[in-house]
C-alpha cells in the first residue's frame, strides 16, 4: 500500500472511503474534491467532503477514523501525514432539493471511490454560483464540463427548474468559449 | 409552537425569524425575542453546521440566512408559513412589517 504522504487526492479519498465502507459507513465524495479528481488537479482542493445519506453516530465515526490515525479538529478530521482533511457535511446527498442516487465509481490502487457523477459535480458547483454568485465555482463547473462528457441538457433543464436560466447561459457561453 | 418538533425554543425562533426576515445576526434575533444572545448564537452555529443556514460576514457582523441548498428548504418554509397563521396578528405584523427600503444617513423621520 502506498504511503499516505505520497497519495494523490483521489487515492487518499479512495483509501479513506474504503476503510469507512469496511466499517459499514457508506458515503459519497462530493464538493470541490470531485473537481480536483475530474480535472486532474487543474483545480486543487484539500477538503474531502464525504456525504452520508443516513448519518452515522458521531462517536462511531470518530472511532473508525481514529483507527486510521485521524484526529478530529472542530468539524474536520486530519492525518499527520497528509495535507488533506476530511469532513462529513450533513446529508442527504442532494443537489438543491433533488435527492441523488446515482454516483460514479473510480478505482485507485488504494481502493474504490464513489463520487458524484461529472454532471452532478457540475450541478453541485453551479449551485454556489447560482445562489451566491461564486465565480470560482462557476470556473470549476466549466473546467469539469470541458474535461469530461457532461449532460448539458440535464443541467439546462435543472437550471430552468430553479429559475436560473440566465446564469446557465453564462455558464454555457464559458463552456463554448473555453 | 414547533418547539417539540425542533427540540429547542430558540431554534424555532431563529428559523421563524430567518424564514420571514430573510437574514439576521445573533444580537438582532436575540433582541427581537428578548432572549439571551449566547443561546441564539449557539443555535445559529448548530443550524449552520446542519446545513440549514449559511452565513457570511458583513464588516464585523456575521449574517445568517436560510441555506438555499438545504434539500428540505421549501417544506420547512411551508411549515413556518403555516405556523405563522397561529400567531396573534400583532406578532405576525411585527415580524413581517419591517422597513426594507434604504434610509439615508442622518435623515429625519
Amino acid at each position: 500500500m502506498k504511503k499516505i504522504e505520497n497519495m494523490t487526492l483521489g487515492e487518499f479519498a479512495a483509501f479513506v472511503q474504503s476503510h469507512l465502507r469496511e466499517n459499514e459507513i457508506e458515503c459519497i465524495l462530493s464538493g470541490g474534491a470531485c473537481v480536483s479528481i475530474y480535472t486532474e488537479n487543474r483545480y486543487q482542493s484539500f477538503d474531502l467532503d464525504f456525504i452520508e445519506n443516513f448519518s452515522t453516530n458521531t462517536d462511531q465515526l470518530e472511532k473508525v477514523m481514529k483507527k486510521l490515525n485521524f484526529i478530529k479538529e472542530n468539524r474536520y478530521f486530519k492525518h499527520q501525514n497528509s495535507t488533506y482533511f476530511v469532513e462529513f457535511p450533513p446529508g442527504p446527498l442532494s443537489i438543491g432539493d433533488e435527492a441523488i442516487f446515482n454516483y460514479n465509481i473510480m478505482i485507485f490502487e488504494t481502493g474504490e471511490l464513489k463520487l458524484l457523477t461529472p454532471t452532478d459535480c457540475v450541478r453541485d458547483r453551479l449551485c454556489a454560483y447560482y445562489y451566491w454568485n461564486d465565480l470560482q465555482t462557476l470556473d470549476q463547473a466549466v473546467m469539469v464540463s470541458k474535461k469530461l462528457q457532461v449532460d448539458l441538457e440535464i443541467i439546462k433543464q435543472w437550471s430552468a427548474l430553479i429559475n436560473q436560466e440566465n446564469k446557465y447561459l453564462t455558464f454555457k457561453e464559458k463552456v463554448d468559449l473555453y | 409552537m414547533l418547539e417539540v418538533l425542533l427540540g429547542s425554543k430558540n431554534r424555532e425562533r431563529i428559523l421563524l425569524y430567518l424564514v420571514f426576515r430573510k437574514e439576521g445576526y445573533a444580537r438582532e434575533i436575540a433582541r427581537y425575542f428578548h432572549t439571551d444572545v449566547n443561546q441564539i448564537q449557539k443555535q445559529l452555529e448548530r443550524l449552520e453546521t446542519g446545513g440549514i443556514l449559511f452565513s457570511r460576514t458583513v464588516g464585523k457582523t456575521r449574517l445568517y440566512a436560510m441555506n438555499p441548498r438545504y434539500p428540505f428548504l421549501k417544506e420547512l418554509e411551508i411549515l413556518f408559513e403555516k405556523s405563522l397563521e397561529f400567531y396573534p396578528e400583532q406578532e405576525r405584523e411585527s415580524l413581517l412589517m419591517v422597513r426594507k427600503r434604504p434610509r439615508r444617513k442622518d435623515k429625519p423621520l
